[in-house]
């Protein structure tokens, strides 16, 4: 059974500046998001236990990706499979889902199919569910832990109050938590042979029909206003006082 | 002309990155206080192939150059010029065995040392000299198939941690001196307490005392009487780590400021505002940026020597002037902090204590200016 990763390429969010509030992208380094990292992570200790044969990452987006995806080869993928596109970076979720559909049937015996919860920028986490749906596949969500036994996997789901351990038989899409696990780093000599790792690359358009109408427009996409109260106290009991009344102790 | 990174150098980079900002940073004061780098920190740099990353991989090595250490090196000595020390003298020990060492040398000495499971070191300094082959006192007797060693070196990193040691001697025999590679803790080895100094504290320097030490003749580096050439040439590449390490420091003093008076607050606004602040903040800034393109060019340049007296003046003018400028640079940056410059709640006091060692190991500053001149005068 191979185990697939989806990750998404997105401009390192540390190095990306503000200006007159719209974020600017110049000369900003090429990524995948963390979750993502660790689901790849997820992958590969699968892999390293005995429970996969192949860890493949799949990807889609521009021509930048050819390199981005060294990232995750160094992390310990054994191939890629990446779709490319001029439009697919920025894509909305329908039409990524899509599109590596598409690429997941190209795959050999896939039994797993891995998403981070949601992606490093946008966060929608929808792509995994849409995958599942279009596949027929089952999908747990917020997974925590991941263990394959035979042809099902029991998955910890992580819940806001409560953790949910329910099976699924394969072949499923999982989508992780950041907490289930540490995603590694490289090394250097993993870094060096990321490139040499095999590739199959194809072309957004060589793929089957893709629904490319846009369900969704981003209005705005600012982090919410906050400002300081600036109330002032005289004594320790007021501060006391004040809180409570603010629900915050 | 290109300056861009390749996206392995870059990975390499943030790879470093990420294990100085999880696993050191985090331990980085408790090193200064105690002098000591955790074990597990060097099991960490080992398993990610920093100690061996410019050589090649038939000695264990990670292949990837010079450059790629200086870039890994800027990251991890950012966090703590200590840890950067060990990995410093180390690359600077085992750079003498892979450049002067013969293949059997090489396969012996450098794979466990390439994975951070022994730490090389490079013996040359005595309580008599710094860099002088005529006052070398350690002696080397030849009897039969072996050298028997003894003396005093001082000063040596890394001294107290297994692995290979390149110790130069004079040859009872023929007056001249040569190098050897030693196996520490062999019987007759010993070391002294490490040494209290200002600065870099974790990065150990200590005395090594040689008694009656047998050495294989098998172990004679780069042919009898080649100890000088051998001290020259590696001291050489020594200082592309030392370069690196005085750059992670400056990137250090200039994140710290600059995070700083951005959140310092003088009557209602941050410091950032006031004209004082902000000339030191960008006088800071042009210096780091200058320090750091240099010693990029010197990775660069290590990895691609054509012409070694050449190299030799490109290393000591770059170590030199970095050196220098980092003195300077967190200087400026303890400046910004204002009197919690001075405090050891502060990381940039511990910036500042390391930055003065600089101009001090591998070579002081007077001898790199000797270095630069010489070759420049002598080959008009």
């Amino acid at each position: 059974m191979n185990v697939v990763v989806a990750m998404k390429q997105i401009p390192d969010l540390q190095q990306i500046r503000i200006k007159n509030r719209q974020p600017v992208f110049d000369d900003v380094p090429l990524t995948f998001g963390s979750i993502d990292k660790n689901a790849l992570e997820a992958g590969v200790n699968l892999k390293e236990n005995g429970l996969a044969d192949k860890v493949i990452v799949l990807s889609a987006g521009n021509e930048d990706l050819e390199d981005t995806i060294k990232e995750a080869l160094a992390a310990g993928a054994d191939e890629a499979f990446l779709i490319l596109g001029d439009d697919l970076n920025g894509a909305e979720s329908s039409v990524i889902a899509q599109v590596l559909t598409a690429g997941i049937k190209q795959i050999e015996d896939v039994g797993l199919i891995l998403f981070g919860e949601g992606s490093g920028d946008n966060y929608s986490g929808q792509v995994g569910s849409r995958v599942a749906e279009i596949l027929g596949w089952p999908q747990v969500g917020y997974a925590g832990a991941v263990k394959v036994e035979g042809n099902k996997a029991v998955v910890t789901r992580v819940l806001e109050d409560a953790e949910e351990v329910v099976e699924v038989s394969l072949p499923a899409v999982i989508t992780v938590v950041s907490g289930i696990n540490e995603a590694r780093i490289p090394s250097v000599t993993q870094i060096l042979k990321a490139g040499k790792k095999p590739k199959e690359i194809v072309e957004e358009d060589e793929l089957d029909e893709i629904n490319k109408d846009a369900l969704i427009t981003t209005v705005s996409n600012l982090a919410p206003e906050s400002d300081r109260k600036r109330v002032v106290v005289k004594s320790t009991a007021e501060l006391v006082d004040k809180l409570k009344s603010e629900n915050m102790i | 002309m290109d300056f861009s990174l390749s996206k392995e150098e870059q990975l390499i980079q943030k790879a470093a990155a990420e294990y100085a900002e999880k696993f050191i940073e985090p331990v980085a004061k408790q090193i200064d206080e105690e002098n000591k780098v955790p074990d597990e920190i060097i099991r960490g740099l080992g398993e990610l192939d920093l100690f061996g990353i410019p050589f090649d991989e038939e000695y264990g090595g990670a292949g990837a150059g010079y450059l790629c250490y200086v870039l890994a090196m800027e990251q991890i000595a950012a966090a703590s010029s200590g840890v950067g020390m060990i990995l410093s003298a180390h690359t600077l020990g085992l750079g003498a065995i892979d450049k002067f060492g013969t293949e059997e040398q090489k396969k012996k000495y450098m794979f466990k040392p390439c994975r951070g499971e022994e730490v090389a070191s490079f013996a040359f300094t005595e309580p008599g000299t710094g860099s002088d082959p005529k006052q070398i006192a350690t002696t080397a007797r030849k009897e039969g198939d072996y050298y028997i060693i003894n003396g005093t070196k001082r000063f040596i990193s890394n001294a107290g941690y297994p692995g290979p040691i390149v110790v130069f001697a004079k040859e009872e025999e023929t007056g001249k001196v040569s190098g050897f590679i030693v196996e520490k803790w062999c019987e007759g080895y010993s070391i002294s307490e490490p040494w209290e100094k200002l600065g870099m504290h974790g990065g150990p320097l200590l005395d090594v005392y040689l008694k009656d030490v047998k050495v294989p003749a098998e172990n004679l580096l780069g042919g009898p009487g080649m100890g000088y050439a051998i001290l020259q040439f590696a001291i050489s590449f020594g200082k592309v780590g030392v370069s690196a390490c005085a750059l992670g420091g400056a990137e250090a003093a200039c994140r710290e400021a600059f995070k700083y008076a951005k959140e310092k607050m003088h009557r209602d606004q941050p410091i950032t505002k006031f004209q004082g602040i902000r000339l030191a903040l960008a006088e800071i800034a042009e210096r780091v940026e200058a320090c750091r393109w240099l010693t990029y060019r010197l990775g660069y340049l290590a990895d691609n020597v054509k012409n070694p007296a050449q190299f030799a003046k490109e290393a000591a003018l770059t170590k030199d002037f970095i050196c220098a400028q980092i003195v300077d640079i967190s200087r400026l940056a303890v400046n910004v902090h204002g009197s919690y410059g001075l405090m050891k709640d502060y990381k940039v006091e511990r910036l500042w204590r390391d930055a003065i060692m600089g101009l001090q190991i591998e070579g002081v500053s007077d001898m790199q200016k000797e270095i630069v001149a010489g070759v420049i005068i002598g080959s008009k």
